[in-house]
């Protein structure tokens, strides 16, 4: 986003709505080349896993590893529905976050009373429980082996017959036009009276409360709001895959979604996005193994707590804030942009 | 209900609930000193095991000496972890702090990967087969040391917070910080000690278990999950609630493992943090930590 374009809601609505078409058209621009319509559904994937947690983590300051059990639990629900109870794809979609949100329900009730850290610590021990349910449980889950040969879903056009999702390109305008949608969702919610309260809590929680805020329901409300979108991009994304086993509830995907925040900076909606474009198409520039870029990984968490806790995102928004300050010493300038709130750096 | 493999299996719980008592102590500890949950402390655990594994199988040392070695690296990792790292976030915001020692734990983890993959390693030495048999009880002769440097670790951790001087200071700036710094006790040079007591802890827990269970990558992973679980049950910066609610999973888990599916008990130290965290959030013993 250029600094004019987010200045004038005419271009930025022009700009928004040539990405769209842009990305809608990607598939008959490329060519349908396989290997970018599987990078644009990686994106599309981690752009709603990140910004959800963005959500959490940036907006209302909780820290929060539990969006991969969320994920892996709407990806087991709508496997479950579909293959064993004949279901088709959207409704167990629906039932598939539904239950990811009521999972979030209950671990954020039980340990937000007591506080953030509390919250973290059990979040974490909720993912790496799911994981090890959906490897032992093996009666429901059918254990290490997960679930091969989930079926192509289909889209019943009203008077246009059946859409058969299995092509690469299907898959990639699915799961990208959801992304679209869920993405819009948290953008509303973020620049909603709803994400000034949560920013609000996470900002100072005390003072907050003191202006009527009840913290716990803005904070649930977050959660519950990022499992929903998890859990639905969870059921989706396996149905592209086609399987489902335990590696859905892999720490590589937190670990993942964290450096995409932390580096785009928490609170930043562009920040984040941004950067998810960046390391979603990075694995496949640094031909590392995996190890060796989970390595990479953590030495870039650890350096950016050190030196740069907000981020890109953050380091921008304090250039802007350092830019408004030079110029309202200048002159007698009006005030900033209403629609651009100042940031919270944490 | 045969009397012997009973006793047999409170007593394999206690070797569990030792160990798990050790890192969680250690992670209790740090947090209460320090307010920083250590996400990277299972990966000490993980190092104190990958190190004995080396001493043992490759170096030729006993089991006494590989403990003892072990320990002393891990203590002066523990100060270079608060010199390097954790004195640099201390009292900088919580999420700092965990996002760091969440980075330092996936250098290690996948370090460790990277370098000798995950299949497990097994020590085999003297101690590998040897047991101790007392009638109809039989009992690997690792367990009964693992149990043994475990009790010998309690007291001593014991003995260093309620006797010595530096115990003294670190259980008084847990308890209240500001208070500490008035009556003069240097913050730092607690928490150095702290961190290097609880990493130390963690790799006494890595060596004393090496010859018990396979030594692999990911096996601190897999652990901290219950010492965390442990440290919310014990309440957070509880130091005692954490070794008892160790040794009481431990027992509990071992029990049920005896009659019912793995999945249960995995998830029971998980259940236990939830219904706490639902009826009593400050923990079975402790005073509430709010922010």
């Amino acid at each position: 986003m250029s600094e004019r374009a987010a200045e004038s809601p005419v271009l930025r609505m022009a700009v928004l709505a040539a990405g769209l078409v842009a990305l809608f058209l990607l598939p008959w621009l490329s060519g349908n080349e396989e290997y970018l319509m599987a990078l644009g559904v990686s994106f599309a994937l981690f752009a709603v896993l990140s910004s959800g947690l963005n959500l959490v983590y940036g907006y209302t300051g909780l820290l929060s590893f539990a969006q991969v059990g969320f994920f892996g639990i709407g990806a087991y629900t709508a496997a479950l529905l579909v293959m064993d109870l004949g279901w088709s794809l959207w409704p167990a979609t629906i039932v598939a976050g539904v239950l990811a949100a009521a999972c979030g329900a209950l671990i954020g009730y039980a340990s937000l009373r007591l506080s953030r850290h509390a919250f973290a610590i059990v979040s974490l021990c909720f993912a790496l429980l799911c994981g090890i349910l959906a490897r032992d449980w093996v009666s429901l889950t059918r254990g290490a082996m997960g679930m091969p040969g989930l079926p192509a879903p289909e889209f019943g056009l009203p008077g246009a017959g059946t859409w058969r999702i299995e092509r690469p390109e299907d898959f990639y305008h699915l799961l990208m036009g959801y992304a679209v949608v869920a993405l819009a969702i948290i953008y509303r919610v973020m620049h909603s009276r709803l994400g000034r309260a949560m920013r609000a809590i996470k900002l100072n929680e005390a003072l907050a409360q003191s202006h009527g805020i009840n913290p716990l329901g803005y904070k649930l409300l977050a959660l519950m709001l990022s499992a929903v979108l998890a859990g639905m991009a969870g059921a989706l994304f396996v149905f592209y895959l086609t399987i489902v086993d335990p590696s859905v509830f892999d720490f590589y995907y937190t670990e993942t979604m964290l450096i995409m925040v932390i580096i785009g900076g928490p609170g930043s909606f562009w920040g984040v996005l941004a950067s998810t474009a960046i390391l979603a198409a990075l694995p496949d520039v640094l031909r590392f193994t995996t190890d060796l870029r989970m390595v990479l990984y953590g030495a870039i968490l650890v350096v950016a707590m050190l030196l740069f806790p907000g981020g890109i995102g953050g380091w921008l928004n304090r250039r802007r804030m350092a830019r408004w300050k030079a110029a309202t010493v200048g002159t007698v300038a009006s005030d900033p942009q209403p629609g651009n709130p100042p940031p919270g750096s944490s | 209900m045969d009397a012997g493999f009973l006793l047999q299996l409170v007593i394999n719980g206690l070797v569990i609930g030792v160990i798990y008592a050790l890192i969680a102590m250690g992670l209790s500890l740090i947090f209460g000193v320090l307010e920083i949950v250590n996400f990277a402390h299972g990966e000490f655990y993980m190092l104190g095991a990958m190190a004995a594994w080396f001493l043992a199988s490759q170096a030729g040392f006993g089991y006494w000496t590989t403990v003892a070695a072990v320990v002393i690296v891990a203590l002066a990792i523990g100060v270079l972890l608060y010199e390097g790292l954790l004195g640099a976030v201390e009292g900088k915001g919580f999420e700092r702090s965990i996002l760091l020692t969440l980075g330092l734990s996936m250098i290690l983890q996948n370090g460790a990967v990277y370098l000798f993959t995950t299949t497990p390693k097994m020590i085999s030495n003297s101690l590998t087969y040897s047991q101790v048999v007392l009638g109809s009880f039989r009992m690997p002769t690792a367990r009964i040391y693992a149990l043994v440097v475990g009790l010998l670790a309690f007291t001593g951790l014991w003995l260093v917070l309620h006797r010595s001087k530096i115990g003294k200071a670190m259980r008084g700036v847990s308890q209240n910080r500001d208070a500490a710094l008035m009556v003069g006790i240097d913050p730092r040079a607690v928490a150095r000690v702290a961190v290097a007591v609880g990493v130390g802890l963690s790799g006494l827990a890595g060596a004393a278990l090496a010859p018990v269970y396979a030594v692999h990558p990911l096996m601190g992973f897999a652990f901290v999950f219950k010492a965390f679980a442990i440290v919310i049950i014990g309440g957070l910066g509880n130091v005692s609630g954490a070794a008892i609610a160790a040794l009481a999973l431990g027992v509990i888990e071992t029990l049920m493992g005896g009659f019912l599916p793995m999945v249960m008990v995995d998830a029971v130290a998980f259940m236990a943090m939830i219904a706490i965290l639902l009826f009593r959030p400050m923990g079975l013993f402790g005073r509430g930590v709010r922010v």
